[in-house]
């Protein structure tokens, strides 16, 4: 299972790195959403905590829905026949939330280096923002890739995929974006500890169902 | 279901009539519009207990791959809102008068509209596909999966932050009020009245699609 997981990524991959057009276009996504809000905050810049972590997790949320609604986009029909007869959907599910959550965390990474060079740095507890993008991605992703794998059944219809995953989403980013905030200032364990364990336990969740139902929407 | 209708009927008649003549605590504030308690809160009951039944439906579903279950779950999740856009309107009376605003900027609020969104969103992916046994699957995988996700936003998330609404973020819930228990004898036979009202409307609604679709 392992090793098919693992070519199925190294495929993708390897199509991202010779096409790269998804990475480019999203991460100029990225830089000219933060560019429009740098400049449109100019004489004074963001001063606020509060507006810096809405803004960044609003751009991380809209580049992601865009990104993570190409992944089962990119594979033409005829592919899927010919994964039908080599794989089951386990093993296409994971490839993809993996897939998903490697791309999700570079654009994370790629919004705060472009929000701190522009923008400037609100952040306190740095290693506890990384924790908690490398977490935000993680959900981000899994809550994601099975919308848009029901995205991937209606043909032409796109922008389903937005308004399938606004809602499902907002519990997942209400609680970054609160676990954010507590992050401008010093960092306590005893703050945090509540919405950390919610966040990993959505997670648990997201991923068992995922698995579960994306069995049953594979197969017709 | 004759007695669940009876039972409706009857239920529905007392606390009626109970919720509008019965003594009420008096409290600062409140007042008479306590007695919101009697009508706002389960029509949210009734609404977590029809979607409860709808994903469950989702699931017979998938399990079986039998649509009369699909129809069953489309038909509960779409009573079910009924229920929660009635649950928000008196919520909003209610709020007008106790904290002068008809909405305010609160996690339970927030929660309970993007969990109206939630369904209004599967509405839409129903009816952007045409083929019966395509929709139902894609809209079955989606009840499930947002139903998931509607129990953190409505339950959970409210509690951990801090909340005008009764009963979240450190506010009393009723219970505190009814310690001679003069509300509760309304109240339980209210909720169950409801819920049995949204049984009962679901099941004519189930019947009526069921001869439209005899007809075509």
């Amino acid at each position: 299972m392992l090793d098919k997981i693992l070519a199925i990524l190294y495929k993708d991959f390897k199509i991202e790195i010779n096409q790269s057009h998804l990475f480019f276009s999203v991460g100029l996504y990225v830089i000219s959403s933060t560019y429009i809000i740098y400049i449109s905050h100019q004489p004074t810049g963001i001063n606020n905590p509060e507006h810096w972590i809405s803004i960044f997790w609003v751009i991380i949320l809209f580049s992601s829905i865009s990104s993570v609604s190409k992944s089962f986009f990119q594979e033409s029909e005829k592919r899927n026949y010919y994964y039908y007869y080599i794989l089951n959907s386990d093993e296409l599910i994971f490839s993809k939330l993996i897939y998903n959550f490697i791309f999700i965390l570079l654009v994370c990474l790629l919004t705060f280096i472009i929000f701190t060079f522009l923008i400037g740095n609100v952040i306190n507890s740095l290693s506890f923002f990384l924790t908690l993008l490398f977490l935000g991605s993680l959900s981000i992703s899994n809550c994601l890739t099975l919308i848009s794998a029901v995205g991937h059944q209606i043909k032409n219809n796109s922008i389903l995929i937005s308004v399938l995953s606004f809602p499902v989403i907002i519990p997942i980013l209400l609680l970054l974006i609160k676990l954010s905030k507590i992050s401008t200032a010093e960092f306590s364990w005893i703050i945090i500890q509540d919405d950390i364990y919610l966040l990993i336990l959505l997670n648990i969740i997201l991923i068992a169902l995922t698995k579960f139902l994306f069995n049953f929407l594979w197969r017709n | 279901m004759k007695y669940i209708k009876t039972l409706s009927i009857l239920l529905l008649t007392y606390s009626v009539v109970a919720g509008f003549l019965f003594d009420v605590p008096r409290l600062p504030i409140l007042n008479e519009t306590i007695r919101v308690l009697y009508f706002h809160v389960p029509m949210w009951f009734t609404m977590i207990f029809l979607l409860l039944l709808s994903a469950v439906n989702a699931y017979k579903f998938i399990s079986s791959k039998n649509l009369k279950f699909d129809q069953l779950s489309y038909i509960y999740a779409h009573v079910g809102v009924y229920f929660g856009i009635l649950g928000i309107l008196t919520g909003m009376i209610w709020a007008n008068f106790t904290w002068g605003a008809f909405w305010t900027n609160d996690p339970k609020l927030n929660g309970s509209a993007i969990g109206l969104l939630i369904y209004f969103g599967y509405f839409i992916l129903r009816s952007s596909v045409n083929e019966d046994s395509k929709k139902a699957k894609i809209s079955s995988v989606y009840n499930v999966f947002s139903f998931a996700m509607l129990i953190p936003l409505i339950f959970i998330l409210p509690r951990l932050t801090d909340s005008l609404h009764p009963g979240n973020g450190g506010n009393p819930g009723f219970n505190v009020y009814d310690l001679n228990s003069q509300l509760r004898i309304v109240f339980y036979p209210a909720v169950i009245g409801f819920i049995c009202l949204g049984v009962w409307i679901a099941d004519i609604k189930n019947k009526l699609i069921t001869i439209k679709n005899g007809i075509n």
